[in-house]
């Protein structure tokens, strides 16, 4: 039988990617969300073949186009923006014309589905909410995000992740008695957006069973909530987990730690056999018929639990990083080194995976994107484009899927219900790009190379 | 229980427009009591073992309406072990307790029983997805990988989480390493990301490890979701196909900034404590009683919180009105500090009441630039649970088990219209369901 690692070869590569059917395909999605959390959950379905429509305002655009690390550019663009919104088209529309509402509508007669992230209300008080789009078309399935959820007393307070992190809880679990952080990069934002494309994707399967299309309603603050068993500890016992530092209370040994070489690792036993093996490699048998080591349950103790620690933790002051990540490699438990940007960029693991992805693209030239976080063999996420200037693929969308003619987008370009970028860096194209000879910006007319 | 006084202020211009019938009725429409199971035709497996990314994804299937077998050996999960400070009912602990959704439990021995591989098998026939946390290869070395389990059911989604993947180099060699939460967070980038100043010291300035299963939770969510795009391919086509998820991308593939900062920036950002990288005032502060969220990242919700902590004297100063995330710390912190005298001179709620009276004043003046300062009083799990909002929303659910007794969940994490996930119940005694699985799967 073939090796099983170069059967898994051929089944993933990434390199064949790209002539494998997409699982989205002929989906359309209106996605008229902004900043991270609903752009996110639209641009899933994208990765995956959907057809995603962004809708934004002309000159201004999306909030978040400017938002960069530390205001630091590249080639005019927020590299942050280019994870959160490829694979998009990029239209720029002001909805607040009821020129823009009809051809909102128009949109909406061929959309699958619909993304957006206002203040609880908006959609509905601008008439674009499901009430309207789904008079239009019954099959629709829109999906509302917002912080604490569509209905409910504090339906109407404004959100951010951060506010998500705090409503939750989770925002008071990570650091020390006195001193504790947010969670970082927005994750408040991503992993509710995925909760969102979730039940988006569960919503599609339902349609194609019954042909019914449904309202989510994805509330950030609940989605991190699903991610606390604290909850229930505190009804079970009556107390609460808190905040440990980096040692994890639910498992022993388990916490970060520094390495004579001070690299920082991270070091984790779930089972007996994992703690055995860790054991044997430390060369403390002994710590085995200890009674207070004897099972998981007796080493969770908290006043053991901080003696095994400790016993691991000076162990491991005196053995080189890369050396107890050999060992642990040998004896099947779990041992990492706590990776930054910069090692995560240049991870080989990351590049031959596809975890990492050098993408070149058509106006930007190459940047290092993430993958995908699941990797599916027979309809695999792609990356076919980054993001574009504001109002990039106004032609194209008006022309190729709505049918409009030169005179009609003439016509919406004159009464400014369609328009493009500012000459701001985040919403404009790269210095160096010439967007007069660029044939999907002037989709529909002869350019010149 | 704490009143939320501000319930029903206005925050928004557009919350004092009348509320939609949609609104008014969402409620209701929302409630899921009744409402159909979207994946009442699909049957998963979960092999997972100590590895609660693994039971996390299978509870996502169960909770949108799919029968869920969870397999394990007579002597359990070793996972059902894995609870803070050891906290357990019956010797179920507590994240088990949690996550035990709508599953049915049957006792197999798939690593150590040739025939009971052969059971499996049989189940596996009539399943549309599989999931397990063996070491890569493992499954295929006993003969009922994905390889061999596809022949037998071409239909079949089987989703493999590890650490490192099943493909490459590294994933082979690091086959035997298992996926754990920690691991998983410190080797996808987290904790880098997330600690004290440099200046702080030691501990603090360490990397920190997210005081949750980040990692777990968002490995099973991004499971999860794989599979359901690999189901909605199966429902077009008839194709199954293999989910490969790798704990060690969970973090670094879902926000995706470390990828594209090291790449752009060419070095690897600092820790910078409660600071933000993007955003500011956008954080936590000290107050007279406790701590307070702030968040009033733009340039008219800053002046606006300049104006209501009685700070609008630095309104001209560049450093604070165009430079306020600098990549200097000191100028950062400089700032941070002049606000958090400020804020320590109130209570939560004296600041949390000055917010709301300028951003609803704001939002129908001319004048103020619609600047929308927010404040909140931080919330631990425990305090959130008494919002009201979740109580209108059925967030928390009380289960009464008659083996485990009565506890609280948190689940209804979406809200649909037709098809939403919902839990149902929550025993799990180990192999509990083995006659019905027996009657209803192996009969013929």
């Amino acid at each position: 039988m073939e090796d099983y690692f170069s059967y898994t070869q051929k089944l993933f590569n990434p390199v064949d990617a790209a002539s494998k059917p997409e699982a989205f395909k002929g989906i359309r999605v209106l996605d008229f969300s902004h900043v991270i959390f609903g752009p996110v959950a639209a641009r899933l379905l994208g990765d995956y073949g959907a057809e995603v429509i962004k809708l934004e305002l002309p000159f201004s655009g999306d909030l978040w186009r400017p938002a960069t690390y530390w205001g630091k550019y590249w080639k005019h663009s927020n590299p942050i923006w280019h994870n959160i919104t490829k694979n998009k088209y990029f239209i720029s529309v002001n909805l607040k014309l009821q020129e823009s509402k009809e051809l909102i509508y128009k949109m909406a007669e061929t959309a699958d589905v619909v993304v957006e992230n206002f203040a609880p209300g908006t959609a509905e008080a601008w008439k674009i909410g499901y009430s309207q789009i789904s008079k239009i078309n019954p099959k629709i399935i829109f999906l509302s995000c917002s912080t604490y959820g569509q209905y409910g007393p504090m339906r109407y307070f404004p959100g951010w992740d951060l506010l998500a992190q705090g409503a939750s809880g989770v925002l008071t679990l990570n650091g020390y008695e006195d001193r504790f952080f947010k969670l970082p990069d927005y994750l408040g934002d991503f992993t509710p957006a995925n909760f969102g494309a979730l039940a988006l994707m569960m919503a599609l399967y339902y349609r194609k069973k019954t042909g019914k299309g449904q309202y989510i309603d994805q509330a950030q603050t609940e989605a991190l909530m699903r991610m606390l068993p604290n909850f229930t500890y505190n009804s079970v016992t009556g107390k609460a987990i808190g905040r440990t530092g980096n040692v994890d209370p639910t498992m022993v040994p388990a916490a970060i730690m520094k390495s004579k070489d001070e690299k920082f690792v991270a070091l984790a036993c779930t089972t007996e056999s994992q703690f055995a093996a860790l054991a044997e490699a430390m060369n403390r048998k002994d710590l085995l018929t200890d009674e207070r080591f004897k099972t998981n349950l007796s080493r969770l103790q908290p006043e053991n639990a901080k003696v095994l620690n400790k016993i691991v933790e000076d162990w491991v002051k005196t053995q080189k990083g890369q050396d107890i990540i050999d060992i642990a490699v040998a004896n099947a438990f779990a041992a990492a080194e706590v990776e930054d940007d910069w090692m995560i960029t240049n991870d080989e693991w990351r590049l031959k995976r596809g975890s990492v992805i050098l993408f070149k693209d058509d106006m930007y030239g190459e940047l290092a994107i993430a993958g995908p976080s699941a990797h599916l063999s027979r309809t695999p996420s792609r990356v076919k484009w980054l993001a574009r200037p504001l109002g990039y693929h106004n032609r194209l969308v008006l022309k190729k899927f709505l049918n409009l003619s030169e005179e009609e987008i003439a016509d919406l370009e004159k009464k400014k219900v369609i328009g493009t970028y500012d000459d701001k860096p985040g919403l404009k194209p790269p210095v160096y790009y010439n967007l007069a000879e660029d044939p999907i910006y002037n989709y529909g007319k002869e350019v010149s190379k | 229980m704490s009143p939320q006084p501000q319930k029903e202020k206005i925050y928004t211009r557009h919350a004092s427009a009348k509320p939609s019938d949609l609104t008014k009725n969402l409620a209701s429409i929302m409630d899921p009591d009744g409402k159909a199971e979207v994946l009442d035709d699909v049957l998963v497996l979960d092999l997972s073992s100590a590895n609660f990314a693994g039971i996390c994804a299978a509870s996502i299937f169960a909770e949108y309406g799919a029968e869920v077998v969870k397999i394990e050996p007579t002597t359990g999960d070793p996972a059902r072990f894995l609870t803070p400070f050891g906290a357990n009912v019956k010797g179920v602990g507590i994240p088990f307790m949690f996550e035990g959704r709508n599953k049915r439990y049957m006792t197999l021995d798939v690593a150590g029983s040739e025939s009971e591989r052969e059971t499996f098998k049989k189940l596996a026939k009539k399943a549309a997805v599989v999931i397990e946390t063996f070491p890569a290869g493992d499954m295929d070395a006993w003969g009922i990988g994905y390889r061999q389990l596809k022949e037998i059911n071409p239909g079949l989604i089987y989703i493999a989480i590890t650490a490192y993947g099943q493909f490459t180099d590294k994933a082979k060699q690091y086959a035997k390493m298992p996926d754990v939460d920690i691991t998983s967070q410190a080797g996808s980038g987290l904790p880098a990301q997330m600690g004290d100043i440099p200046e702080a010291g030691e501990p603090f300035n360490w990397p920190t490890r997210a005081g949750l299963w980040a990692a777990w939770y968002n490995t099973g969510l991004s499971a999860a979701l794989g599979g359901t795009v690999a189901l909605i391919h199966r429902q077009n086509t008839g194709e199954g196909q293999m989910v490969d998820v790798a704990g060690m991308d969970s973090y670094s593939s879902m926000v995706g900034m470390p990828a594209s900062i090291g790449y752009t920036w060419r070095k690897a950002r600092p820790r910078i404590g409660v600071l933000d990288f993007i955003l500011y005032p956008y954080g936590h502060w000290k107050c007279k009683d406790g701590y307070v969220g702030i968040a009033a990242p733009r340039d008219h919700d800053f002046r606006a919180l300049l104006k209501i902590l009685g700070m609008w004297e630095m309104e001209d100063d560049w450093r604070y009105s165009s430079d306020r995330i600098p990549d200097i710390l000191e100028q950062a912190l400089h700032l941070h500090k002049l606000i958090e005298a400020e804020t320590q001179k109130y209570t939560a709620d004296e600041l949390v009441g000055k917010a709301l009276n300028y951003s609803s004043k704001s939002a129908r003046s001319k004048w103020r630039g619609g600047g929308v300062p927010i404040v909140m009083k931080l919330m631990t799990p425990e305090t959130a649970m008494d919002n009201p909002q979740w109580h209108i929303r059925k967030t928390f659910q009380q289960f009464e088990d008659k083996e485990l007794g009565k506890y609280t969940i948190s689940g209804n994490f979406t809200k649909m219209s037709e098809s939403p996930p919902r839990v149902k119940w929550v025993s799990c005694g180990i192999g509990q369901d083995n006659d019905y699985i027996k009657d209803k799967y192996l009969k013929d």
